[in-house]
């Protein structure tokens, strides 16, 4: 149940032959009819293949779609179909194909990478190309509204795919438009039109394992990306620079609305455990109760997840966020067994977004036993001094009122992102041998500093109710 | 009364002359008091003579190959004998003793010692069988099989079993006799051994909080086989016990050398320790609770080792 970038340039990769079929195209309908005929009559000359290829070989590894946004040959594309080039612009270069068959140079000015847009310019002057749909910059499009998604799938060909606009995703960072239409491999980086053929989105991505539901980038992202950087003239190296860059700016400010949002405290149990006020999270819940043969501890579990990863390079998807809080309680489990149903609960995992050996460095772990402030001293998780409080809180009270837990803090950097981490936080209460709660954070791409303040704030909204 | 004893390699007596002379000669000659068949020893080898002390000597007769004392790698002419020395002559061992010669007190018959050790070796199986289905039984947190205990148990009993079975016929084939209750006590010891490691360092990694002491079982795993081998091999035979001592001391720097090597080249390949985090009852804990802040401390800490192992991957990666 992930939006699956990754799925679109994987299978778009290993696509060989180049859509020469783009010139079958009739050049009709300059009196520009309305609906899918109008826009498959006019959009051709306004549509690119783009092309990553191998510098020395000259050979193709992937393909994806873009657009010409200006008479002066710039055009948009998804970040994820010139990723390669813009990390190692020494090994990759980029070539497109036009609907009449002429191809040429493509050099890269920018990238959105929260966003996945990137900005190129190739070799065409005066060439027709997309202007943005108004309403849809403004963000008042009307739900139900016919769109047009237009690309180039799997390299078989200029396609047309209809589809409706849904307005934005819902639970989700990153603004998506969910259109209903059949996005396949290969599109990605291709306009998603109105009747008029005037873009509201970009092709990025389906959901694996829906039906028809796929994923446009709004037009106003591209829009912004066009002004901000039309001018630009980047050294082939800035361009990794801008990636580490934009990622880590784009985490830091996830992790800061993150924080702001604060934990709540939900019942599970006779505990309370943290969950975050955040709108961007899906929350599931689970439960052993009806499992067979008769489970001897019930667990409760509830996992909030943001899928808030982008695509930063074709083998690294990074930046989910995870709570998940699981109660246990032993029904006939002695005090030995229910630990080790606890070990296996509360096994860190961090789970990594891509190679170890090329994006990770060693994972390291702390692990203690921890006495926790009383529940009634603690207030809210996001005040900023709350680390101090609780210290002047524990003096106060007898180490007995302390909720004991036991937490397993693990972490590994970011070769290439100076700044940024994986954390994985495990808290198990140790007031009881036959009940447990175990809490788990999970913050991928994070700076050190946002990762303690929130994890702090998430030990702070662990209680115990009796 | 003279008894001259022909010994094997392994100092074993495989014949036994009793001679009631002044001089013995000793060779490959039908004419001696003793026949040695060696094709190495001459047809009249040595002579066995007193001295003017009285002590027993063995002169040379002019033998090609020469008389010497055991292991020794000089010729003599003549040896003073002591009755615990052999010599040697070709490639035959001969040890001369006088019948007043000093022998070992009379042991006991075995009966006691040996019901003790059965008792000891039966003893210690059930303990340790004992101490398998407790660790089987801590872990089962799902429905309960009787299959979950028998099949770990029988496979323990057998793989010691086989264990045993092997040392006790190399016993068997070197020594003459197959010390089998002997090897049973070893093995049962060096499994004990292990097994309190194991819970001691799952206990000490949880309670006091000692992660490392876990990551070092494999070290004590190997100090343990490495120590049940050598008395094992004490067992087959006392002689060479320091060249038995080094050989087993070498295979255990290897092994835990090479261990070592591949651990932490799994560790440099995968980024994750092979560890995994215990969990016990909570009443075992012996450490007293962090404070938060203390804690918060120590994560605080772990970002500096990240941040050098980071600069030590960029080193050896190439900048792009």
């Amino acid at each position: 149940m992930e939006l699956s970038i990754a799925s679109v340039l994987r299978a778009l990769r290993g696509w060989g032959a180049v859509a020469a079929v783009l010139c079958s195209i009739t050049q009709a309908a300059a009196e520009a009819p309305s609906g899918a005929e109008g826009v498959y009559a006019s959009a051709p000359p306004r549509l690119l293949q783009i092309r990553t290829l191998v510098a020395d070989a000259g050979r193709q590894t992937s393909t994806g779609s873009g657009f010409l946004v200006s008479p002066d040959g710039l055009a948009i594309t998804n970040y994820h179909v010139v990723s390669d080039v813009a990390l190692e612009p020494k090994t990759y270069r980029l070539e497109y194909t036009a609907a009449d068959g002429t191809h040429g140079d493509v050099s890269l000015l920018a990238v959105d990478l929260p966003n996945d847009l990137a900005l190129i310019r190739v070799d065409k002057h005066d060439a027709p190309y997309f202007s943005f749909d108004k309403a849809a910059l403004d963000g008042t499009l009307q739900k139900g509204e016919r769109l047009y998604s237009l690309g180039n799938p799997l390299d078989l060909g200029f396609t047309i795919i209809e589809g409706t606009y849904n307005g934005l995703v819902e639970h989700s960072y990153n603004e998506h438009i969910h259109f209903t239409g059949a996005l396949n491999p290969g599109m990605s980086g291709g306009p998603a039109v109105n009747a008029q053929g005037q873009v509201v989105g970009v092709n990025v991505a389906t959901r694996r394992g829906g039906q028809l539901i796929s994923f446009l980038v709004p037009a106003r992202f591209a829009a912004a990306l066009l002004e901000r950087s039309r001018a630009r003239n980047p050294a082939p190296a800035d361009l990794r620079k801008d990636v580490t860059a934009q990622l880590a700016a784009w985490r830091a400010e996830l992790y800061h609305a993150f924080a702001e949002q604060g934990f709540r405290a939900a019942s599970l149990g006779t505990y309370q455990a943290p969950e975050t006020r955040a709108s961007w999270f899906e929350c599931w819940s689970q439960t052993n109760a009806s499992a067979s043969p008769k489970p001897r501890a019930s667990i409760n579990s509830t996992t909030c997840t943001a899928d808030a990863s982008v695509f930063v390079a074709s083998d690294l998807n990074t930046g989910a966020v995870q709570i998940s809080n699981s109660y246990a309680k032993s029904t006939d489990l002695n005090e030995f067994q229910f630990a080790t149903a606890l070990s296996q609960l509360a096994q860190p995992r961090l789970t990594t977004g891509g190679s170890f050996r090329k994006w990770y460095t060693p994972q390291r772990c702390v692990e203690d036993f921890v006495g926790l402030a009383p529940s009634a001293a603690t207030n809210d998780g996001s005040s900023a001094n709350a680390g101090n409080d609780s210290k002047m809180l524990v003096a106060a009270k007898p180490s007995s009122a302390q909720l004991p837990l036991r937490v397993i803090w693990c972490a590994q950097g970011y070769r290439e992102f100076e700044g940024l981490y994986d954390v994985v936080l495990v808290a198990v209460t140790q007031d009881h041998g036959d009940e447990a709660l175990v809490s788990r954070l999970s913050l991928q791409a994070i700076a050190y500093d946002d990762a303690m303040r929130l994890g702090r704030s998430f030990l702070k909204g662990l209680q115990v109710v009796r | 009364m003279i008894w001259v004893e022909i010994l094997s390699r392994h100092r074993d007596v495989v014949g036994r002359f009793r001679v009631d002379r002044a001089e013995i000669t000793i060779g490959r000659g039908y004419d001696n008091d003793v026949i040695v068949d060696d094709p190495y020893v001459a047809a009249q080898h040595v002579r066995i003579v007193r001295d003017d002390a009285g002590r027993l000597v063995a002169e040379d007769l002019g033998s090609a190959n020469g008389l010497y004392l055991e292991k020794s790698r000089s010729r003599c002419a003549r040896v003073v004998l002591d009755g615990v020395q052999p010599i040697r002559i070709g490639q035959s061992l001969v040890r001369i003793r006088e019948s007043g010669h000093a022998v070992e007190p009379e042991r006991l018959a075995g009966s006691e010692r040996r019901s003790l050790l059965v008792w000891a070796a039966v003893g210690l199986g059930l303990v340790l069988l004992g101490i398998d289905a407790l660790l089987i039984w801590f872990g089962q947190t799902s429905e309960a099989h009787l299959s979950d205990y028998l099949l770990p148990s029988l496979t323990l009993v057998g793989t010691a079993a086989a264990w045993v079975g092997i040392w006790s016929l190399l016993s068997r084939l070197f020594a003459g006799r197959s010390m089998f209750l002997h090897h049973v006590l070893i093995a049962e010891a060096g499994m004990l051994a292990f097994w309190l490691y194991t819970a001691f360092a799952q206990f000490s990694s949880f309670a006091l909080t000692l992660p490392g002491v876990f990551s070092y079982q494999y070290i004590a795993s190997w100090l343990v086989l490495a120590a049940i081998c050598f008395l094992h091999l004490r067992e087959v035979g006392r002689t060479h016990l320091v060249a038995k001592g080094v050989v087993v001391g070498l295979l255990l720097g290897t092994a835990i050398a090479v261990q070592t090597l591949q651990r932490s080249e799994a560790f440099a390949n995968s980024g994750r320790q092979t560890i995994s985090h215990v969990l016990m009852p909570p009443s075992l804990r012996l450490v007293p609770l962090r404070d938060e802040g203390a804690f918060m401390g120590d994560i605080e800490q772990l970002k500096s080792k990240l941040d050098a192992d980071r600069a030590e991957v960029r080193k050896t990666s190439p900048d792009r």
